[in-house]
């Protein structure tokens, strides 16, 4: 099963196993990893599940998956940086094996 | 006026639910003296003459008619209301503030206390009972119930199709969302009209001694259907409550019966109420139902701007201890009411809120709630509200509402019309 870190905004790592066809955002919730809040579910209609995604795998990843998580990111409570995206439209692959996504200090 | 701070304590076990005996107060004799007495009004809510003449009109001109925050006295119950979004926001989405407990207003005897779960349950157990049921309600999980929506809404539509006319909320708006709930619980499909008369009088009634016998009766009912299950399990949500574990133990026969019993009340009568609430604007509106048709690729902000316009619900929290809110100060013990349709109408974040406008900014809506209770159901009653368009305007796209009607929307706190006549 994919492993994927998340990393808190003051650093703190947490590592755990995603299985594949799963989203970035439950990954965190299922698991228990705190500061994703995902409170719409996965609509996609909040922008609760932000997320940075870590540089090294910023290029496997891409960009925001349609017009709606782009203009959903904007109203997004935390600085929106190009590796930006809302956890709930990363769909997780064997690829993403390893993925490290870093949190904003708030998702309000 | 007493100044001490207070606190709410009341530790919560899940598997051995305990009443938390909260203080209920109802009418102008139970008014805590914290109170500020310019702020108590009685806001004609629910069952007031004024708000049943058009409830989604009454609630956008709350945000002229009175204070953002205010005391609302009724015989029902006293509580603060707060009406903007900002306010809103702030409350559901701190959990810990404002404690979702006796959150459904329906009887139980406090010595076969039970919560209604996940709604009552608090972080971070809460969590634990979400991931349980998430799985199916998640917008994949719903994914795969499109095709049988499709076919029932369908079956339904084609049975009064060619007779020019139907009641809407009867032929349709019921009859809908309660199949498909029935599919997703594993609940056969004969017990449609039965459930659909306790929930009615469960949800409508004014009448507590009525409540108390419906909800009795589906009580019973839910308690054979989860033994039925428990030995013989099968794909639907009941079986699969009652054969659920977590942190490593089966669940309690409370917390099966508390699960099962909130989402057999939640998925009875809200999409019902917001088919109806967005079938008569249809009706109203044929050039709007026009621009419907002519943006097939717009459904999902189609569906979102609807849901907004026709919120039908309320939400409710305890304050657990003193806290300031809009510069009113809140005691611990006090209730708090989200007033969600009113929220969705604030004109500070939705400008010319009562317009139907499909193209508006995207901004987080209030219908399905926020924060950690947000509702399960949100993504179902979302692709339901969308297939069921889909389905009806291709068959019947032009329609009115039947000539001479008088719309009259039902008290209590699921906000519809109780008839919706339709001629085309």
């Amino acid at each position: 099963m994919p492993k994927i870190t998340y990393v808190s905004h003051d650093g703190r790592a947490a590592t755990v196993e995603v299985p594949v066809g799963e989203n970035v955002m439950h990954g965190a919730l299922y698991n228990g990893v705190e500061g994703i809040a995902g409170e719409c579910g996965g609509a996609p209609s909040c922008a609760t599940c932000h997320c940075y995604i870590d540089e090294a795998w910023a290029a496997t990843v891409g960009g925001p998956a349609n017009d709606v998580e782009k203009e959903l990111l904007e109203a997004a409570a935390c600085e929106v940086k190009p590796t930006s995206r809302l956890s709930c439209q990363i769909t997780v692959t064997d690829d993403l094996d390893g993925l490290i996504v870093h949190l904003p200090e708030t998702q309000f | 006026m007493a100044t001490e701070s207070s606190e709410m304590v009341f530790v919560q076990d899940p598997a051995n639910p305990q009443c938390p005996n909260l203080p209920k107060r109802a009418g102008p004799d139970q008014i805590p003296d914290h109170v500020p007495p310019e702020l108590i009004l009685d806001a004609g809510l629910i069952t007031g003459a004024e708000y049943l003449q058009e409830p989604h009109d009454y609630m956008a001109a709350m945000h002229e008619k009175f204070p953002p925050v205010f005391y609302n006295v009724s015989p029902f119950g006293n509580s603060w209301i707060l009406t903007k979004h900002e306010d809103c926001l702030h409350v559901l989405r701190n959990a810990e503030t404002f404690r979702n407990l006796e959150a459904a207003p329906f009887p139980r005897d406090p010595n076969d206390y039970f919560f209604f779960i996940p709604q009552e349950i608090d972080p971070p157990h809460h969590r634990k009972y979400r991931n349980i049921v998430d799985p199916l309600f998640c917008p994949a999980g719903v994914a795969k119930l499109e095709g049988k929506i499709r076919q029932r809404a369908g079956d339904l539509i084609d049975q009064f199709a060619a007779k020019g006319e139907c009641e809407f909320t009867t032929a349709f708006g019921r009859p809908l969302p309660v199949s498909v709930f029935l599919d997703i619980m594993g609940l056969p499909q004969d017990m449609l009209p039965t459930f659909v008369e306790w929930a009615d009088i469960m949800i409508h009634s004014q009448d507590p001694a009525e409540v108390g016998m419906a909800f009795g009766k589906a009580i019973a009912y839910l308690k054979g259907a989860i033994a039925e299950k428990k030995a013989n399990p099968d794909e639907g949500v009941i079986s699969l409550i009652a054969n659920a574990s977590i942190d490593g133990r089966p669940l309690s026969d409370k917390e099966v019966f508390g699960f099962v019993c909130f989402l057999w009340i939640g998925g009875l009568d809200t999409v019902y109420a917001t088919l109806n609430n967005i079938w008569l604007w249809l009706a109203r509106n044929p050039d709007r139902v026009q621009e419907i048709i002519d943006r097939p690729g717009d459904m999902h902000k189609i569906v979102e701007e609807l849901l907004r316009r026709y919120s039908v619900t309320f939400s409710s929290r305890y304050v657990t201890h003193d806290i300031e809110l809009r510069g009113v100060r809140m005691k611990a013990g006090d209730r708090v009411m989200t007033c969600l349709p009113a929220a969705n109408f604030d004109p500070d974040v939705f400008p010319d809120p009562l317009k139907v406008d499909f193209d508006r900014p995207r901004k987080t809506i209030l219908a399905f709630t926020v924060g950690v209770h947000s509702c399960m159901g949100g993504h179902l009653a979302r692709l339901e509200l969308r297939v069921a368009l889909e389905e009806w305007l291709k068959r019947i796209p032009r329609f009115s509402v039947k000539p001479g009607t008088e719309i009259a929307y039902k008290p209590g706190g699921v906000v519809g019309p109780a008839a919706v006549p339709l001629v085309w």
